[in-house]
């Protein structure tokens, strides 16, 4: 009895100390289920229908695997985007990641009007891909673009290139688009990564006679892996649902040579085919739960070792 | 107590507040329900829009200047404001789909319209489009245009288009007498002209193709020749016992274009090309030909002041001869889940009035008439045009082009232009471009129910 009274008062003082009763949760809850559970789990269900255009009138019907396998059998070549989705994940995580923490790492470092570098490295990630779209599209225009003039102006007309025609150019074109509008974003996480490590660990691996890179090694990269990880995730879903620089600078083209899933999936919404591109979202849906729970399970590890 | 029974209150208050934003309000459902049904003549002048604005979406090209006038008075008319939402043309199918799937479109949209567009692109024109079926401007459209604007016995689309000869070979005349190039009658006639006026460091044939919507016009334009070659050809594709794949007229014509592209015919960088310096290049003698509208000649002329003068031919390729004859054009429609319905009606009886027709017109420097019933109208047609049609014998204008005279064939336009540069490039076979397009076709006529794809 006395047990159950002391029991009882633990309970007590705990829900005291609860600053928000648990209930406060249900409409956050519902709000969630409601508006991006079920659709999610709806639009999943729906990849398996032949929902269409006209399926007001004529209704919706199961199709089993029909619309993954025509992804994956059709003339339409949706594997390619698949593929293109993929390499454009790896590549252009690659090429933000590597500048992004090298710039952050110097402007951390005692470089004079490193605020004014840093805002200027940011300002591109703050403007519309539409805006970044038109102005890349002029200057990269092979006969009337700024960089052609510029070559030229500079006698490097070999160098000159159709940089949104020629199918080995133009990925490099928007990488380096993408990389110009996301580099001081990943930097910014970098930056705020780096103002936790306290500076007594690089005094004391400087006395112990460590140079840059070994402290870079030993101290930076392993107290960064949180940052790393945020940048690593955000990264990879934003390389998986790309769509906006595609879509500005070159809409998939020349020809198909720069279709992802996301724009073949509009496409096929455009049309009205919207069962085959739920199951194209599908298909994306599965490889960024897959990849995304692949890299914070690797890098979780990592920080438990560390 | 107290707080759980406030927190409470205010929970419900939130929930209620945001729920009240998913309704539709009560005077929009009853202005909707409404507007369903026949339209009545509305004397709309009459009524009282002030404050109102007017979406409307439309791909660039379409409606360009040529309206600003006319929208601009019917502002001041109605003390309104239209917001004119236009898109790059190589986009506008696809937003356009998207806000119609969506329910979120302006109050008026525009469509490629031809006898088979509304059905294909729009697909249930009774939900998103509004009847205006006894309308006062239905007089105002041509019976051949009509077709375009109609489905199942009602109206829902106007076409204000023009009616001269669409997507030919312009040529600089000068420059061709100059040099005593003879305009091509043949493939190996064009092939060769080309390889004279390259040689003298002039783009033979300039091609846009970054507009997207460009290049594709040198195959569909010439439909009247893949008839020939296949008399029942047409037929065939719409009741679908034949297809565009393996036809070997249409193949021949592919690799005709490809060749003039690995050639460079076309321009160092066509693909990459877009035709806003198009004129500009003509006027400075950078280009020889080109395929446009024959009223392009006075745009030229107008935008560059060259004092060249220009020409006109029918496109070689597959060694055509026949005339692109094409009933379909742009086309506008209100849409049914409009907030201004009245307004929407208000703008096309004003669009067809004809002191704004003569407007519209006055202020195309790409149109010389207008296709409208409506004699009041002053026509500009050009002498070149006038030329140019009397001397195509009229059994050579009988067919029209591919394009709009197929079913579902127009509405993957966009798509074909992608796969014709894709095999330009060598990443496609010719046939797959055409595979392609039974393949899409076969599709939009399983959205549609077509019983002939069943």
């Amino acid at each position: 009895m006395a047990c159950c009274t002391i029991c009882l008062e633990r309970v007590v003082t705990v829900n005291k100390k609860r600053i928000y009763p648990q209930w406060f949760l249900i409409i956050p809850l519902v709000l969630y289920i409601c508006f991006f559970l079920f659709p999610s789990i709806l639009g999943v269900l729906y990849s398996f229908t032949d929902w269409n255009a006209r399926s007001a009138m004529t209704g919706i019907n199961f199709v089993g695997l029909q619309n993954y396998t025509e992804i994956f059998t059709s003339n339409k070549d949706y594997v390619s985007g698949i593929l293109h989705t993929l390499s454009f994940t790896v590549v252009s995580n690659m090429i933000k990641l590597v500048p992004a923490l090298l710039l952050a790492i110097m402007l951390q470092e005692g470089l004079r009007g490193k605020g004014l570098y840093r805002t200027l490295l940011y300002l591109p990630s703050i403007l519309p891909f539409v805006i970044i779209g038109l102005v890349f599209k002029s200057i990269l225009n092979y006969n009337t673009g700024l960089l052609n003039m510029v070559l030229d102006a500079l006698h490097l007309g070999i160098l000159k290139q159709k940089w949104l025609s020629d199918l080995n150019v133009v990925w490099k074109s928007i990488y380096g688009v993408d990389a110009w509008r996301g580099i001081g974003y990943v930097m910014t996480i970098f930056l705020a990564g780096l103002n936790t490590i306290p500076k007594s660990y690089y005094e004391a691996a400087q006395i112990d006679g460590a140079n840059f890179w070994q402290r870079i090694r030993h101290i930076t990269l392993p107290m960064l892996t949180g940052a790393i990880m945020i940048n690593l995730v955000f990264g990879i879903t934003y390389g998986l649902k790309v769509f906006d620089i595609i879509y500005v600078l070159t809409n998939g083209g020349p020809g198909h040579a720069t279709e992802v899933m996301t724009t073949y999936s509009y496409q096929l919404y455009s049309s009205g085919q919207y069962g085959m591109s739920t199951a194209l979202n599908t298909i994306l849906l599965g490889i960024t739960a897959f990849i995304g729970i692949m890299v914070v399970r690797v890098m979780s590890k990592k920080e438990v070792q560390q | 107590m107290k707080k759980k029974v406030m927190a409470l209150l205010l929970c419900t208050s939130m929930v209620a507040a945001m729920l009240a934003g998913c309704g539709k309000s009560p005077a929009a459902t009853e202005s909707s329900d409404s507007e369903k049904g026949k339209t009545e003549a509305s004397n709309s002048t009459e009524a009282d829009f002030a404050g109102e604005e007017l979406s409307i979406l439309v791909s660039a090209g379409w409606m360009d200047n040529r309206y600003d006038a006319t929208i601009a008075r019917f502002e001041d008319t109605y003390d309104v404001t239209v917001d004119l939402q236009t898109i790059p043309a190589d986009q506008y199918s696809d937003v356009l789909q998207s806000k119609l799937s969506t329910d979120s479109c302006t109050d008026i949209f525009w469509i490629q319209s031809d006898p088979f567009a509304i059905a294909s692109q729009i697909v249930d024109p009774d939900k998103y489009c509004i009847d205006f079926t006894g309308a006062a401007w239905e007089g105002v459209i041509p019976e051949t245009r009509l077709q375009s604007c109609t489905y199942d016995g009602k109206l829902y689309g106007l076409q204000l288009w023009h009616n001269s000869p669409e997507y030919i070979m312009v040529y600089n005349k000068t420059m061709f007498e100059e040099n005593k190039w003879e305009v091509p009658a043949t493939y190996a006639d064009l092939k060769d002209l080309c390889a004279e006026i390259a040689d003298k460091d002039i783009t033979p044939w300039f091609v846009p193709g970054a507009d997207g919507w460009q290049h594709q016009l040198s195959f569909f334009q010439i439909g009247g020749v893949y008839e020939a070659a296949a008399p029942g050809l047409y037929e065939g594709l719409n009741d679908n016992t034949a297809t565009f794949a393996g036809n070997e007229k249409m193949l021949e014509v592919l690799k005709e274009f490809k060749e003039l592209s690995d050639a460079g015919y076309l321009g160092e960088d066509w693909i990459g090309t877009d035709s806003t310096n198009m004129s500009n290049e003509f006027g400075d003698r950078n280009v020889a030909m080109a395929m446009a509208n024959s009223s392009y000649i006075k745009q030229i002329q107008e935008d560059t002041g060259t004092s060249d003068e220009f020409g006109l031919f029918l496109l070689p390729l597959g060694d055509n001869d026949t005339f692109p004859t094409n009933p379909g054009g742009p086309t506008m429609f209100g849409y049914e889940g409009s907030e201004h319905p009245e307004l929407v009606k208000a703008f096309f009886e004003f669009c067809t009035t004809t002191e704004s027709l003569q407007e519209i017109l006055d202020n195309s420097p790409a149109y010389t008439n207008i296709d409208v019933n409506d004699d009041k109208v002053v026509q500009k047609w050009l002498p070149e045009e006038e030329e140019f049609m009397a001397a195509i014998p009229a059994e050579k204008m009988k067919t029209g082009v591919l394009q709009t005279s197929t079913k579902y064939t127009n509405d993957y336009w966009m798509d074909f232009g992608a796969d014709m540069i894709a095999y330009c490039q060598g990443t496609m076979e010719a046939d797959d471009v055409l595979k392609n397009m039974d393949a899409n076709r076969a599709e939009s006529a399983k959205v549609a129910g077509d019983e002939n794809w069943k």
